[in-house]
């Protein structure tokens, strides 16, 4: 069968946060609760024990100072890694990202580059309560200076993590709510991204493209493995939204010639209608179809029972596919 | 005779650093009248003055010397001057030329910042993060009164204080958050609100940079002494606008705006060290010339 045993998404980045914080010593983690508790979701767990209070922070309970002091420890040369406890809560921290972590180096004339990372839990179906389910990485990948991440795997996750901390400037990186301990995993193939920042293809297909990241990456391939072989769909995880790389997805369209894009934040003004938009200019004529989108309506993620009416299911993008490839 | 204690000594300025704290004041105020004459011109675009605040800026600049780490708002020009920014950079960014026209590095002085009080949680990080390296950790950051009303200011100050951490801030309350007056601001002192985050204070006239030479070394010793913050708030006038594009008269009376140049700290001070006889028309000559040749130089890069 096509789903494979996995390491939680958790213990994964617990893993890489434990190995960059043994190998730099500039490295520091600063968040609420991360310290004694180990995190709400327990990723940090352990590590100030093992690293000390100076480098494993509990921070205030307020989001604007876990990022403003960051962007002032960037500047005296540290790393900081930090972390909002729930992707509803980093509307407070925006100024500070949007304003100063993503213009200070260009400020500074590039006398600076602070590599300043954001770990941000996200996404909904493990009925949460209000403002613990957003979906807001297309917020952030507005704005020129951050790059956003989006991984779906602890391997992605690792990856991405040890090219965030040296990039000389601030990285968000959602990590999926529900995937935090889930061990089971679609079965993906081994081939690596290209590059730390690429997308990585982790189905190859003759017959469809879908262009998707985070959690809802998994349903994807699990509607792809149900649909083989009447239907042949190419999956490309795009792992980082910010910016995006657009020469995989291309390039997968014009192999298969058909794209849907597939995210869990709502519709409108997305992370979709960017790359259709961009497909719509570069790749037209590898187009067999009208690209398509598949996400939620713009409306409030509701409250948890009817949560499964928001969210995308495998169901519904086996039925896309199958609209789009009739 | 009673002795004074070795930092009660260190507070008061001797008549070197009373010559400087004007020689800075003159400076500074060419440089604003300066910049005003080219914004008018259409040479520079825009202009926030510092004029009513040289004594609050050149004071506590000289007070914690030159090792900490600066984080200006966006108007503290003689602050800038002082630690070595040179004239035509101060004035690149007004002139559309960069977002920061000098080294911050190089000088101490970090880059402007224009969003309200987010420069003042940096400040704390810096210096969290300079002491955990084990490095200076000493901070100036400065905020004006109508940016004390930003939660950054409020986090900034709980922070400071929850993490002792080595900052002064520097409040010049010159009463105006553009048309926003004090008093309709805020129902107390600044000073008195760093007091209930547990940040030790003081609150003192702008108008005489000796008092503010003295209030400021006495804060940053109990910095260096106790490795804890320290507010300190100096009430400043406002001479000019809030920027060249502010229209105070709209909303301040002739007589407000009459007695605020009347008491013009520049020339106060200069009168003062004259009456006093530490310096004399051949020093203020000295000094005239010098601010002569720095605005020719301003006129011949910008105008």
């Amino acid at each position: 069968m096509s789903t494979v045993r996995s390491t939680g998404l958790a213990e994964s980045i617990n893993a890489t946060l434990a190995d960059l914080l043994d190998s730099d010593p500039r490295l520091l983690l600063l968040g609420e609760d991360i310290g004694r508790l180990g995190g709400v979701f327990r990723v940090t767990r352990d590590l100030q024990r093992r690293f000390g209070a100076d480098r494993v922070r509990d921070s205030l309970l307020a989001e604007s100072t876990i990022i403003g002091q960051a962007v002032g420890m960037a500047i005296s040369g540290l790393v900081p890694v930090c972390e909002i406890q729930f992707d509803g809560f980093s509307y407070p921290a925006v100024n500070q990202l949007v304003t100063q972590a993503a213009r200070i180096g260009g400020r500074w004339n590039g006398r600076v580059s602070p590599s300043l990372v954001v770990r941000i839990p996200t996404g909904g179906g493990f009925r949460g309560v209000e403002h613990h389910n957003e979906s807001n990485e297309a917020l952030f990948a507005r704005y020129p200076g951050i790059s956003v991440a989006c991984p779906s795997t602890g391997e992605d996750a690792d990856q991405i993590l040890r090219h965030a901390v040296t990039l000389g400037s601030p990285v968000v990186m959602y990590e999926p709510i529900r995937l935090y301990w889930r061990r089971s995993a679609p079965a993906r193939d081994p081939e690596p991204a290209r590059s730390p920042s690429a997308a990585r293809i982790v189905r190859r297909g003759t017959d469809l493209t879908v262009a998707t990241f985070g959690a809802i990456t998994h349903e994807v391939l699990e509607a792809a493995h149900a649909l083989a072989p009447d239907v042949d769909v190419e999956v490309v995880d795009l792992r980082w939204v910010a910016p995006i790389d657009m020469n995989t997805v291309l390039e997968s369209v014009a192999r298969t010639g058909r794209l849907l894009v597939v995210h869990e934040a709502s519709k409108d003004l997305g992370i979709g209608a960017e790359i259709a938009a961009s497909v719509a200019e570069h790749g037209f004529d590898a187009l067999r179809g009208p690209v398509r989108r598949l996400a939620p309506d713009r409306r409030t993620y509701p409250p948890a029972n009817f949560e499964k009416d928001y969210l995308i299911g495998v169901q519904e993008i086996k039925d896309e596919v199958l609209v789009m490839t009739k | 005779m009673v002795l004074k204690s070795e930092s009660a000594h260190a507070t008061d300025p001797d008549d070197d650093t009373r010559r400087s704290l004007l020689r800075h004041m003159l400076v500074v105020r060419g440089l604003d009248e300066e910049a005003h004459r080219l914004q008018k011109q259409g040479s520079i675009d825009l202009w926030a003055s510092c004029q009513g605040q040289e004594a609050a800026q050149v004071g506590s600049a000289l007070a914690v010397g030159p090792d900490p780490a600066v984080f200006p708002s966006y108007r503290e020009h003689a602050v800038a001057l002082l630690r070595g920014v040179a004239p035509d950079e101060l004035m690149a960014q007004w002139a559309g030329r960069t977002f920061c026209g000098w080294d911050p590095h190089r000088v101490r002085f970090f880059p402007y910042t224009l969003v309200l009080a987010a420069q003042t949680l940096h400040a704390v990080g810096y210096s969290i993060g300079q002491r955990l390296q084990g490095r200076e950790d000493f901070v100036v950051v400065y905020i004006g009164d109508g940016a004390t009303s930003e939660g950054d200011m409020s986090e900034a100050m709980n922070l400071a204080a929850v993490e002792s951490a080595s900052v002064l801030f520097v409040c010049q309350n010159n009463g105006w958050a553009i048309s926003k007056p004090a008093e309709e601001q805020m129902r107390t002192s600044l000073a008195e609100r760093a007091r209930g985050f547990g940040i030790a204070s003081a609150r003192l006239p702008g108008d005489d940079p000796e008092a503010v030479f003295s209030a400021c070394a006495r804060a940053a010793a109990h910095i260096r002494g106790e490795r804890a913050p320290y507010l300190v708030e100096i009430q400043v006038g406002r001479i000019q606008g809030h920027t060249t594009s502010d229209a105070q008269e709209a909303y301040r009376t002739p007589d407000d705006l009459a007695r605020t140049r009347a008491a013009d700290p520049v020339t106060a001070y200069a009168a003062r060290l004259s009456d006093r006889g530490l310096v004399d028309s051949a020093w203020l000559d000295g000094v005239d010339a010098e601010v002569r040749e720095m605005r020719e130089l301003l006129v011949k890069e910008y105008a």
